[in-house]
């Protein structure tokens, strides 16, 4: 117990994490009401009190590498409860925001995801690169044809309709730039869940959270089956009190994304496999599962924003990010659709091609983003199953 | 002194509020040479030191303190006493007031002697607010064994029957229910607010389950429990079976500390908690008690004594971590959820009896009157001595034990002469 315990706080990720939205979190003083009033916290050395003081000594490490702070669903029972105002939820929520950038590679790339600054640059860059495919697919589609001729395959991805996004940029293109950065961004989180796992596994040993003393990745990965049902119907939202129906509105969002990638994989499977081009006929079911997926996505955004708004929490900068993002996504992929079925030409390409410019923000910035937290979340719950944490 | 009678029309000082801080004020200002009233809202004097089981830290019997203050009260012809009076409202300059009071009526006058034969023929009962609603009392009543002034009343909700029985019962023609609600005005020079605390509305922190169940009461209810002269004759039992608790869980900072509810120290609680946990320990050698505290607040050197005493005890045990979910258990129990902050273990103790540390809320915070005050966002009043002229002392001005309350009194005392003399 007397042991002398030298700490040394690191101030720069204090500073960096009240940029992230935990402006509160000096104002703890330990009562500890807030794991109480955590309704998913573990019996054993609940969250987010320790979170609360590791984060204001910043202690850095002792946090990035908690499994415990995937399990929090920032439903902010622990925040209303809270006498100080010290927003515990918020806190968490920059905890894991730090814990993405820590853990993905390039770190450069990672803090500008992060940094409002820099979006700009981190726009221009999708924007120039899809003009030029869009200059390649308009104005050098004979070259292309006579290329793409000579390794037998068909450069024109199009039915004969006088709209079609591949009239403006091929698909072709369009699949060369998001197949590989997709392919990128697996390898990333494998890099850097494989890190994450180990220093999980340490401070659960660490910290006592675990009965476990070696780490088992075989183990480990046949956990994942059993947490997926529980993620898939929000066992974990539907326990919070405070914010319930941002549980719903959650729900939504993830079951419109499951959706249009499954559409988007047999529109694929469909084009270089059974060779039929879109765009698909309106009462084509693929169509109406892609629809419905755009539609669930919009809603669900809409109304995370609406309670983001009404609510006293903090929003920082990565919070809006991705909630512009998807409801932005969404939206430029419906509005894209109308404007075809309008009949306007310069409408129906202008709007792609700002979705594409976002579809390529999800894509290339995913491992870097809140958005990460889909997996990272995944894992920590994984690893919550595994090691025995009650 | 004098009771009751119509208050002079001028006097030097106004004394708002006569429990201890307000009567130290008093007491310091009249034993000067300076004409005093004093106005009470309730039909005694005492405040919540009347409430009072013992005092911390040296556990005597509030009734000593109370006892001379009186005394030196009834002795002084400068002291005027007006009960269930309050102040409407102070209009004037420092040194130049003229104050509109409300006296409620008693509907007993001077003639009363404390018999108690009114008592004793009245049928109808009414909730005794000086025991928490914890029993009830009669309409025709004396409010405290040792109410000063030791004068009957009579609830204004009394029927018409016991209006009758009462009125005949009493040989001194004490009893008038001609008495009416009056407005008067006096001018003084300078007024001291002692109008205090009352403890927290524990209903309002939901998830401490006060009012919901049962076996959960406040600190000053089990005060009042503890004392002889409270609702069980000095025993603490437990409200649901009046059976005596094995074990009691006291929740520190219930409200207190707490930007949902009081933001603030309450000051006394800890001490409270501390205090109570010597009343267990003697009515009930086998009883085990947890304090469960945030951080425990001992000021000074005596109080850390008080501390150190009570942490060498075997039945008596600290946790580290705010009781934050209760729940009813069987048979009556409470079951209370907490996280020990210094093992990170989420705790879940079941307990006979919980008892909530209420803090203390300024009594002014809900119905401040028409006066030149400033208030702090928490209903305080804020002292300025720039202007001067009105001041406020005791657990008006912050939350305080009964010591630093009667510093602060004497200290007011002082200021309101010196607005008196004009300087």
């Amino acid at each position: 117990m007397s042991d002398n315990t030298l700490v040394n706080p690191n101030l720069e990720f204090i500073d960096e994490m009240v940029g992230l939205g935990a402006d509160s979190l000096k104002k703890c003083f330990q009562c500890a009401t807030c794991s109480v009033a955590c309704p998913i916290a573990p019996e054993n050395s609940p969250f987010p009190r320790k979170e609360m003081i590791a984060a204001s000594w910043g202690l850095k490490d002792r946090l990035v590498s908690s499994a415990d702070i995937w399990l929090c669903h920032e439903c902010g029972d622990c925040s209303t409860l809270c006498p100080r105002g010290a927003q515990p939820g918020d806190v968490l929520s920059a905890i894991r925001s730090y814990a993405i950038t820590e853990y993905a590679q390039p770190k450069k790339l990672a803090k500008m995801v992060t940094d409002k600054s820099k979006l700009p640059l981190l726009t221009i860059v999708p924007a120039v690169w899809f003009a030029l495919m869009a200059i390649i697919t308009m104005q050098f589609g004979g070259t292309m044809e006579k290329i793409f001729g000579a390794v037998g395959v068909h450069w024109v991805h199009h039915s004969d309709a006088a709209i079609a996004h591949a009239r403006f940029i091929s698909t072709w293109l369009v699949d060369f730039t998001f197949v590989p950065l997709a392919t990128a961004a697996v390898v990333v989180f494998f890099l850097s869940l494989k890190r994450m796992v180990g220093d999980m596994h340490e401070n659960a040993v660490a910290e006592g959270k675990t009965d476990k003393q070696d780490l088992d990745i075989k183990e480990f990965l046949k956990t994942i089956p059993g947490v997926l049902p529980k993620i898939l119907k929000h066992k974990q939202f539907n326990e919070c009190g405070e914010n319930k129906a941002r549980g719903t509105a959650h729900m939504m969002v993830l079951y419109g994304f499951v959706g249009c990638f499954i559409a988007t994989a047999i529109a694929g499977s469909l084009l270089y496999i059974g060779g039929s081009a879109g765009p698909y006929s309106q009462i084509n079911p693929l169509k109406w599962f892609g629809n419905l997926g755009g539609i669930l996505i919009v809603l669900g955004a809409a109304l995370m924003i609406k309670d983001r708004l009404s609510k006293d929490k903090s929003s920082a900068y990565k919070d809006w990010y991705l909630l512009s993002l998807v409801i932005g996504l969404g939206a430029t992929g419906l509005l894209t659709e109308m404007a075809r079925l309008a009949g306007s030409t310069f409408g129906t390409y202008l709007i792609y091609y700002i979705h594409l410019i976002m579809v390529f923000h999800l894509i290339a910035y995913l491992p870097f983003s809140k958005m990460a937290h889909f997996v990272y979340r995944i894992v920590g719950m994984t690893y919550a199953e595994y090691a025995n944490r009650k | 002194m004098t009771i009751d009678k119509a208050a002079p029309a001028s006097a030097s000082i106004l004394v708002v509020g006569g429990g201890i801080s307000g009567l130290t004020t008093t007491l310091e200002a009249a034993e000067t040479g300076h004409e005093v009233i004093l106005v009470e809202k309730n039909a005694y004097l005492g405040g919540r030191v009347l409430q009072l089981n013992q005092y911390f830290p040296k556990l005597c019997p509030p009734t000593c303190g109370l006892e001379i203050n009186f005394r030196r009260i009834k002795d002084n012809p400068a002291i005027h006493v007006q009960t269930m009076t309050e102040v409407v409202k102070v209009e004037g300059t420092p040194g130049n007031y003229e104050v509109t009071l409300k006296t409620r009526p008693r509907f007993v006058n001077g003639n009363c002697t404390g018999c108690g034969a009114c008592n004793e023929v009245c049928e109808g009962e009414i909730e005794n607010e000086l025991n928490f609603g914890m029993d009830r009392t009669k309409a025709a009543y004396l409010p405290h064994p040792m109410a000063f002034p030791a004068q009957y009343v009579i609830s204004e909700y009394i029927s018409e029957d016991d209006k009758k029985k009462c009125a005949d019962a009493c040989k001194y023609d004490a009893i008038d229910f001609s008495m009416t609600e009056t407005t008067t005005t006096v001018k003084v020079a300078s007024v001291v607010w002692a109008t205090g605390w009352k403890p927290y509305d524990a209903t309002r922190i939901d998830n401490l389950g006060f009012g919901r169940h049962q076996n959960i009461i406040t600190n000053m209810m089990l005060e009042r429990m503890a004392s002889s002269t409270g609702p069980t004759s000095g025993k603490i039992l437990r409200p649901s079976d009046n059976a005596a608790p094995k074990s009691v869980v006291f929740v520190q900072c219930a409200g207190s500390r707490d930007e949902n509810h009081l933001p603030y120290c309450s000051y006394i609680c800890c001490m409270a908690s501390l205090k109570h946990a010597t009343y267990l320990r003697t009515q009930y050698p086998d009883c085990e008690i947890t304090i469960y505290y945030i951080d425990l607040r001992a000021p000074g050197q005596r109080y850390e004594k008080f501390y150190e005493q009570l942490k060498k005890d075997e039945k008596v045990f600290f946790v580290k971590g705010k009781v934050a979910e209760v729940s009813e258990a069987q048979n009556g129990g409470i079951t209370v959820v907490a996280e020990n902050a210094l093992t990170g273990e989420k705790l879940r103790q079941t307990a006979d009896l919980v008892v909530l540390a209420t803090g203390m809320e300024p009594s002014l915070a809900s119905g401040k009157p028409q006066a030149d005050l400033t208030f702090n966002g928490n209903g305080f009043i804020v002292n300025d001595f720039e202007k001067g002229g009105m001041f406020g002392c005791g657990c008006a001005n912050k939350p305080a034990d009964v010591v630093s309350s009667n510093q602060n009194a004497t200290g007011m005392a002082l200021k309101a002469i010196q607005t008196v003399v004009g300087r």
